[in-house]
């Protein structure tokens, strides 16, 4: 099988290559995925990618390469040639290695090939819990404190961070915090009743709240959601969210410093193509997800303010090891 | 009705058809080679299938699923490595039978097997898997740790000779499980300032050394030896030899798909207590057990092909995967604009009998594919030890590096196969210390989340635990396990058996 695979594959380039006038793709074009199969980065990077194929005119490997919070795959590809033959299929976890301690290099050591979309985060609750929404749950933490178990992705997750935003808004909260390997695994302790609340990305609880198996107690973003309207959002709880808002994971593409620019541009150029593909914008919206496709001087502004908040946000919470100051990055 | 023929969809389009039957023939090759995993081929093909429609591209993967399974005994029988973790347990008795010159036989078995443990998971996805997944939700962190020590428990079974050299081979694969940022906190673990052991140690690598290697380096002493000649005789078993192990096969079957539909764990612990389970209830095997016992063969393999089934219950259900596979399959869906969650049943029934339906037909190919080119694969045994032990040197080298396409690995692979073979050298057995790596992360994982969630108190701990069925019962079979290895026990039961028979 593998070989049948992987002579058809070669035979698509083949036949690709052969209709192609540029010089860029001459040869298969890997992209690393920094995390797991069946997972959402892997379901965006898998759905765009054949777009981008067909207007670069070539083949692009996708490999998941997992572990240490995607600092694998991205040492990886950091290591390999900056010719634009191996990509970086990531989301925002980087910008944070510096200050959690996991690594030395985030995005800035790469150049952003397009930021395709972000995911806004949702707080929900299990079907039993006595709550119904935010100002529900916060009172009932008041009078039960050391009860609600909150799930958690490890430091520097989604949950991490919308967990130090309500620290910060409403005062320390007195609840447990319960560790899963992602967001698939804690949804799942939810609708187990193993935990009470998680703070998570819209698209991975969008089927459970529309089946009922879990609630939504409200929206982390300034303005209602289209997929969800009937949520209310955090801001209209506490006015304080404001300032912290809107904020939210996101995936992109990259390609190491030193790419030569044709080739950057061409890539720049397939995969925003691609990612207007009717296809694919129905499938960012069936998830919940909101589309960028942004690039250049643009996706850098973005991953620098979305950085400074970040890193200052955790850091004030106290859950990051270093400081960002020790970085360079500025307080916003 | 409309669930028959959405079910009979495989069967009315001929192309879906071809799909499953060349999946599942892939599949028991992708299977059966140590390295290339269901897994990788599964998402391989969501990029190779992305412009196909929904039908053939899961028919193909389906196919690949149940083929890639069983495939994995193949290679454990032959040449002692298992070709996918799944298949450790199959290795234990069914490697002996090859030596012995009944591989035929053996593949002969786990093929009819495991197209029966198949058949039990299907059966139950159909009939049952609203009712399963709701079970499989209940199972709390402290539950999979209950289980996982169930598992470790399972080092008595794999032991062969000293139960102390089998606890030290045990203690081993749990801290070569730990080694790397641990997943929870990311702090990093026995990882000694080095960078290269941040990701952990590849389990496969470690599972194709000690297996394959140390096997190689073993053959080398007798590498002037005549290599066994297999009998070719009966391949196919007989009605006799199926039904009598028909009733142990049910058993070793609903472990399967029970263990397979919970989210946290798969296939590979499922063969590993289903290998326990037949060790238990089999008073008197034809041959010792670890000496090519037919029910050493007949219980991983139904229970893994059983788990197949089990782990499209709950994705079906709830649109929560029950392996990594099916991990794979939820996101192929997506990729193609279905919603896999709690309404897909509801929305798209013709989904689920499809799936249902594509499973049948993969598990009758698997029947027919299993069962021919035996004569074939066995001829790999009788080769010139010369050859042989290249043969699975290269397997192994290949195999290594094909998971993640890293050098590392074959390191990795290499150092543990010599690791491996002094280990057997000296009477340590291999098969705890993949059963330690496997459940190393299942046990810490939950054990620290189901203490975080009681506050680091035990009273509050064991209060959870006496309140819920689910982990009394679990709780009591730990007890009663452990205590039935215990010389008191032991001596308990022979004096109550004595006085019965006066």
């Amino acid at each position: 099988m593998k070989y049948t695979v992987l002579g058809s594959i070669s035979a698509m380039l083949i036949g690709a290559t052969g209709a192609l006038a540029q010089d860029y793709p001459t040869k298969e074009i890997q992209g690393i995925i920094q995390w797991g199969a069946g997972g959402s980065t892997d379901v965006v990077m898998r759905s765009v990618t054949p777009h981008a194929e067909a207007v670069l005119g070539g083949t692009v490997v996708m490999q998941n390469m997992t572990g240490g919070v995607g600092a694998i795959g991205l040492n990886y590809v950091a290591d390999q040639a900056a010719d634009g033959y191996t990509l970086l299929m990531g989301a925002e976890n980087p910008l944070l290695y510096k200050v959690m301690g996991l690594g030395d290099k985030d995005y800035s050591d790469f150049t952003a090939i397009n930021l395709l979309a972000r995911g806004t985060p949702i707080l929900v609750a299990g079907q039993n819990t006595p709550y119904n929404d935010y100002a529900e749950l916060m009172e009932f933490i008041a009078a039960n404190p050391g009860e609600v178990r909150f799930g958690a992705t490890g430091p520097g997750g989604l949950p991490s961070v919308i967990t130090a935003m309500i620290n910060a808004v409403e005062g320390e909260l007195d609840v447990i915090s319960v560790p899963f390997d992602g967001d698939g695994p804690a949804l799942t302790a939810l609708q187990g009743g193993a935990i009470d609340v998680m703070p998570a990305v819209l698209g991975a609880a969008i089927e459970g709240i529309r089946a009922g198996t879990m609630k939504p107690l409200a929206m982390f973003d300034v303005d209602a959601n289209e997929r969800l309207p009937d949520v209310p959002t955090v801001t209209s709880f506490n006015d304080a969210y404001n300032d912290l808002l809107p904020w939210g994971p996101f995936f992109g593409i990259f390609v190491k410093n030193g790419t030569p620019d044709d080739v950057v541009a061409s890539l720049q150029a397939a995969y925003s193509e691609a990612a207007q593909n009717a296809d694919f914008v129905e499938m960012i919206d069936n998830r919940g997800f909101t589309m960028m496709n942004i690039a250049g001087d643009e996706a850098a502004d973005f991953m620098n303010r979305w950085q400074q908040n970040t890193t200052w946000l955790l850091h004030d919470a106290g859950v990051t090891q270093n400081s960002p100051e020790d970085f360079g990055i500025e307080r916003p | 009705m409309d669930a028959f023929l959405a079910f009979a969809t495989v069967l009315m389009q001929p192309q879906l058809l071809a799909l499953v039957a060349l999946g599942t023939f892939a599949g028991i090759y992708i299977g059966a080679i140590p390295g290339l995993s269901v897994t990788m081929a599964v998402s391989i093909l969501i990029s190779f299938t992305f412009s196909w429609s929904v039908y053939p591209a899961l028919a193909l993967m389906v196919g690949i699923y149940m083929g890639g399974v069983y495939g994995g005994a193949r290679t454990a029988i032959l040449l002692n490595i298992p070709g996918a973790p799944s298949a450790i347990a199959t290795a234990l008795d069914g490697y002996p039978m090859a030596k012995r010159g009944e591989a035929g036989q053996a593949i002969g078995v786990s093929t009819v097997m495991s197209v029966i443990g198949g058949f039990v998971g299907i059966a139950v996805l159909a009939v049952a898997a609203p009712l399963v997944s709701d079970f499989a939700l209940r199972f709390q962190p402290r539950d999979y740790m209950f289980l996982a020590v169930l598992g470790i428990l399972l080092v008595g079974s794999l032991s062969t000779g000293s139960l102390v050299k089998g606890i030290f081979a045990g203690a081993l694969g749990v801290a070569i499980g730990a080694v790397g940022r641990d997943p929870l906190t990311f702090t990093p673990r026995f990882t000694f300032d080095l960078s290269l052991l941040n990701g952990g140690i590849s389990f496969i690598a470690v599972m194709i050394g000690m297996f394959g290697v140390s096997e190689a380096l073993l053959q080398l002493h007798h590498v002037d030896k005549k290599a066994i000649r297999q009998k070719v005789g009966r391949i196919i078993p007989s009605w006799k030899v199926v039904r009598k192990h028909l009733p142990l096969s049910m058993q070793t079957s609903t472990i399967g798909v029970t263990i397979g539909a919970l989210p946290g764990t798969g296939g590979d612990i499922a063969a590993l207590m289903a290998y326990d389970h037949a060790k238990r209830v089999t008073k008197n095997p034809e041959t010792p057990f670890g000496e090519g016992a037919m029910e050493g063969l007949v219980a991983p393999e139904t229970a893994n092909n059983a788990a197949v089934g089990g782990a499209f219950v709950p994705m079906m259900t709830l649109g929560i995967p029950g392996d990594a596979v099916t991990a794979i399959m939820i996101g192929a869906l997506f990729i193609h604009g279905l919603n896999p969650g709690p309404m897909l049943m509801i929305d798209r029934p013709e989904m689920f009998w499809f799936i249902v339906g594509a499973l049948t037909f993969a598990n009758i190919f698997l029947l027919i594919f299993g069962l021919t080119g035996i004569r074939l694969f066995t001829k790999l045994v009788e080769m010139p030890r010369a050859v042989l032990i290249s043969l699975i040197l290269i397997l192994s080298i290949v195999g290594a590096y094909a998971v993640n396409n890293a050098i590392t690995d074959v390191y990795w692979m290499l150092g543990f196969g010599v690791l491996g073979y002094f280990m057997r050298h000296y009477g340590y057995p291999l098969g705890p210390v993949i059963l330690g790596v496997i459940l190393s992360r299942l046990l810490d994982d939950n054990w620290r989340r189901a203490i975080i969630t009681a506050r680091e108190d035990w009273g509050r701990f064991f209060d959870g635990v006496f309140s819920s069925p689910l982990s009394s019962v679990l709780l009591a079979a730990v007890v009663f396990i452990f205590l039935s290895h215990t010389p008191p026990w032991k001596w308990a039961k022979a004096r109550l058996f004595a006085s019965r028979i006066k």
